[in-house]
């Protein structure tokens, strides 16, 4: 950690984690509710007609699903990052300007209105609900420019408005729902994996990974603002451009990742600052990392979702709570310890 | 030419003006202090002077070129700045914190070359930092923090560097030590040096030139020795002051009701001119 | 090049990759079997459960939920998921010919998803005592068992006929069928609840609301003067003990004429909220709590 970071260190971690996110990806998809057996899988393939569950299994449920809580790990971690850079805030998570309850708003818009097409492999709640998330950023943006230059403060207060008037709106279309399509909305937001057609796991790993990479290039910037705006401005960095890109591709990953499994909490809060208490806050770094450590998070806390009140399935957010809260915890307690982040 | 000049420069956060009208230039390779009592506008001037603010009126022009011309980027090749506020970011090495200075030539993918290696390790070691590199920026005593982030102004490669107030908080070896770098700075690389300084002593010492703000817009610049006399020191500070001479310029030292010598400032006179 | 433009680069091309590969496929039906070859059904809802076992098709049930307890052989069937979450795996596991599912999101949501596996679904919607009907005949052809569903059918319709023919005749009794108590939550004119209180000969002491079980407020207690209160058993304690507290629960509304004359019942809820073969018995239980003169005799 005392010493720079080269590019060499870097490709070597990144190799490294990769290859652990690998390893960990296969062994959470031979772990299920049913036991499968890995011979079985790739012994029938090759016969038509035969019903083989085993294959099925491991190849249409589990494999989707394992490769779904990797993308959203990924993007959840990787926003988190960036949005603790912005803001200067180390509580801020992806949710936090209001993405929350606008994807909220959009699904339960979606399940109450009954639609039923699937558009190219996208449900109609995942497409509300992007849309809802999306929307909600650029107004938070758009309400937090015009309390001037003085932006995170202005972004959070906008925030927390937003938030505020749309949870509202959300419970008042709860209450005039049907039973079911109330039960259908919590489920939805508390958080879940399910199997997703491969060609919308196809073009939203290629999103996320778009995005972070995104945030990659910009790294060196981020660290500059670390220090400040007008330190990094006069550093050389626009800092007006750099916060808009990461801004918007930050919420562009929560958004996609959002509108696939619902809201996931703590894997944007609490990687980050492992990933940052490990290797230092180099974003260059940090960034890589905390999606291959978000992806092995939501990965190893899906596993468990599955199979720990089996034949019922905990939603993630419940498992990435539990053991993301104590977390949380500790690292609150050894931050105020550090004269740091908190004391300024 | 010189390598800042300012023209009828006006600022002000609401109606009050905080800079009135003011105009000065500062020559290339020479080491300017800017001193006034608080709320003069020490470092609004600064603000203004690496963009950070923008002048209600008047103009700024840097290296023969208006302000507004220069991108950040461009502006980033010509001024150097280091703030008094220290934020708190203690994860970074002191190594790193000045590299920052060389982020924006870094390659591609975001790595630093061996030429920003070199300015980087040459800073350090004119600040005296080379044996901190690679500890904590947290670890650092504040006088030692100071040093890194003028390392990281040397290391941006600028003609010109501006700081607000680099030694407040400083014990009086570190204040002499960051003078004596500064002065370096300007001696052995040719740069030229604005710095705001409450300390007008140590600023006699050693700039070239004073820049003296008073409340609502009066100012006065010149050599020390002209800009700093007993009468000026007293209007616009507001202060009694016993003055001696130390060789070539003078030293003030204020003395309140209950100081011990205070008998020894002369009585007031009631007809001293205004400074302007 | 500068990264941006590999960046863009990468993005067309991955995203072209992926509607190459991908946006071709169809959807795979590898297992579609005639209706006279389905021997392994798996039934995601309780009422589909007793669906099935009324149509005679209880040996082929390979699999239902935690909640399918009637007939008592159900019980005993693997259990694949709970009614809210059916175990896809566990459903794959077992290899069914077709899975039977009900309408409501999650459970369309399962559908669609085995039927993108390949698996065959039957979707059907019962929300009112038409639907159940559509609903028999279409699981019946489904599983070529048209001969038993007409049967069940036409034996139903007649026991309703014969009991709207006794009891659905003279006063409409006001009732107020409770469905849960914090809140206080009540079926209202639009539910298949409402219709068998009316073929039972009573009329729904709330008047028609947005809702379809409307959370109501004392005032509408008050207001609705129902004769007689109906609750559907909710929890373990024992039918009895529910009595009681019933009775101790609404003594407040003291000037509601079902309190006065004590006519508050506590009924097995499943005959009634399941929509199930057991329609008749439900309603039967309802038309007992509206005109127990009725059923003096057949006691």
């Amino acid at each position: 950690m005392n010493k720079s970071l080269t590019a060499k260190k870097l490709i070597v971690t990144i190799v490294l984690a990769l290859a652990l996110l690998v390893v960990v990806m296969f062994l959470c998809s031979l772990i299920g509710t049913e036991s499968i057996s890995l011979k079985k899988v790739f012994s029938s393939k090759a016969l038509q007609g035969s019903v083989n569950p085993d294959y099925e299994i491991f190849v249409r449920v589990r494999l989707p699903r394992i490769i779904l809580a990797a993308i959203v790990g990924a993007a959840l971690a990787c926003a988190g990052v960036v949005f603790q850079a912005i803001l200067r805030n180390p509580l801020a998570d992806p949710y936090i300007l209001g993405i929350s309850s606008g994807a909220g708003l959009g699904a339960i818009i979606a399940v109450l209105s009954g639609l039923n097409w699937v558009f190219w492999g996208w449900s109609p709640i995942a497409v509300f609900a992007f849309t809802g998330a999306m929307g909600t950023i650029w107004l938070v943006w758009f309400i937090g420019r015009l309390t001037g230059k003085s932006h995170i403060t202005g972004l959070l207060l906008a925030g927390v408005v937003v938030n505020a008037f749309f949870s509202a709106v959300i419970m008042f279309l709860t209450s005039v729902a049907k039973s079911e399509q109330v039960h259908s909305t919590i489920f939805w937001l508390m958080g879940n994996m399910a199997e997703e057609d491969f060609f919308v796991l196809w073009l939203s790993a290629g999103s996320v990974v778009a995005g972070i990479l995104t945030l990659f290039y910009i790294s060196p910037q981020l660290n500059a603002i670390s220090f400040g705006r007008d330190d990094a401005r006069n550093m050389g960095v626009n800092v007006t451009a750099i916060q808009t890109i990461a801004f918007a591709a930050a919420a562009f990953i929560t958004a996609v990742a959002v509108s696939l499994s619902g809201l996931i909490g703590f894997v944007g809060l609490i990687v980050p600052h492992g990933v940052r208490l490990v290797f230092g806050p180099d974003h260059r770094q940090m960034l890589p990392l905390s999606g291959i450590v978000g992806a092995i998070f939501l990965v190893a806390a899906d596993t468990l979702a599955r199979i720990i009140v089996a034949p019922a399935q905990l939603p993630v957010g419940v498992v990435t709570a539990i053991v993301g809260g104590p977390f949380f915890l500790v690292l609150l307690i050894k931050y105020t310890h550090k004269v740091g982040w908190l004391s300024k | 030419m010189n390598i800042i000049e300012v023209t009828k420069l006006n600022f002000g956060y609401s109606k009050s003006p905080v800079l009135d009208d003011l105009s000065f230039e500062v020559e290339r390779g020479s080491f300017l202090a800017i001193a006034g009592p608080n709320g003069a506008g020490k470092s609004t001037l600064l603000n203004l002077l690496c963009a950070a603010l923008k002048p209600k009126s008047g103009t700024i022009r840097i290296d023969g070129s208006s302000i507004k011309s220069y991108n950040t980027k461009a502006l980033a090749e010509k001024v150097a700045v280091v703030r008094q506020e220290f934020v708190p970011v203690f994860g970074f090495s002191v190594f790193d914190t000045v590299m920052m200075a060389r982020t924006t030539y870094f390659g591609q993918m975001g790595f630093e070359s061996r030429t920003d290696r070199k300015i980087v390790n040459e800073a350090l070691e004119a600040t005296d930092t080379a044996q901190f590199s690679s500890r904590l920026l947290g670890n650092l005593s504040g006088g030692e923090r100071q040093r890194v982030f003028i390392a990281r102004a040397l290391a941006q490669n600028t003609a010109i560097l501006l700081l607000d107030e680099p030694t407040s908080f400083l014990d009086l070896k570190h204040q002499v030590g960051i003078y004596d770098l500064l002065k370096a700075a300007q001696l052995e690389k040719a740069k030229t040096v604005v710095a705001v300084t409450h300390d007008i002593n140590l600023a006699a010492q050693y700039a070239d030139v004073v820049l003296l703000l008073a409340d609502r817009g009066d100012y006065l610049q010149g050599p020390a020795r002209d800009v700093f006399s007993t009468k000026h020191i007293e209007k616009v500070f507001g202060i009694r002051t016993f003055t001696a001479n130390v060789g070539r310029e003078k030293f003030f030292l204020p003395l309140g009701k209950f100081a011990k010598d205070k008998q020894i400032i002369p009585p007031q006179n009631p007809n001293s001119e205004h400074p302007k | 090049m500068n990264k941006w433009w590999w960046l863009l680069l990468i993005i067309l091309g991955w995203s072209c990759a992926g509607f190459a590969i991908f946006a071709t496929r169809q959807d795979q039906s590898t297992h579609i079997t005639a209706p006279d070859n389905i021997n392994r059904i798996v039934s995601t809802a309780p009422s589909l459960t007793e669906i099935l076992f009324s149509l005679g098709l209880g040996d082929k049930i390979i699999g239902v939920t935690l909640q399918c307890n009637y007939p008592p052989a159900a019980a005993k069937k693997p259990k694949l998921g709970t009614f809210w979450q059916p175990n896809i795996e566990a459903v794959i596991a077992a290899r069914p010919d077709l899975v039977v599912t009900l309408g409501f999101d999650q459970q369309r949501n399962i559908a669609h998803r085995l039927k993108r596996i390949g698996y065959k679904c039957l979707t059907v919607n019962i929300e009112k005592v038409g639907d159940f009907f559509n609903a028999v005949e279409k699981i019946a052809t489904a599983t070529g068992s048209r001969q038993q569903a007409d049967e069940l059918v036409s034996s139903i319709r007649k026991k309703l006929d014969n009991l709207s023919a006794s009891a659905g005749t003279g006063d409409k009794v006001r009732v107020l069928y409770v469905v849960q108590r914090e809140p206080l939550r009540v079926a209202g004119r639009d539910t298949f609840v409402n219709e068998m209180i009316e073929l039972a000969g009573g009329e729904n002491a709330i008047a028609p609301t947005v809702h379809k079980y409307p959370p109501i407020g004392s005032e509408q207690v008050y207001a609705c003067n129902a004769e007689v209160i109906i609750e559907a058993a909710m929890g373990q304690k024992q039918t009895a003990q529910q009595q009681e507290d019933a009775l101790r629960y609404w003594s407040r509304f003291k000037n509601t004429p079902a309190v006065i004359n004590k006519r508050i019942y506590v009924i097995d809820g499943d005959t009634v909220s399941r929509l199930g073969p057991r329609l008749y018995e439900g309603t039967e239980t309802i038309a007992r709590c509206l005109r127990p003169e009725l059923f003096k005799n057949k006691k």
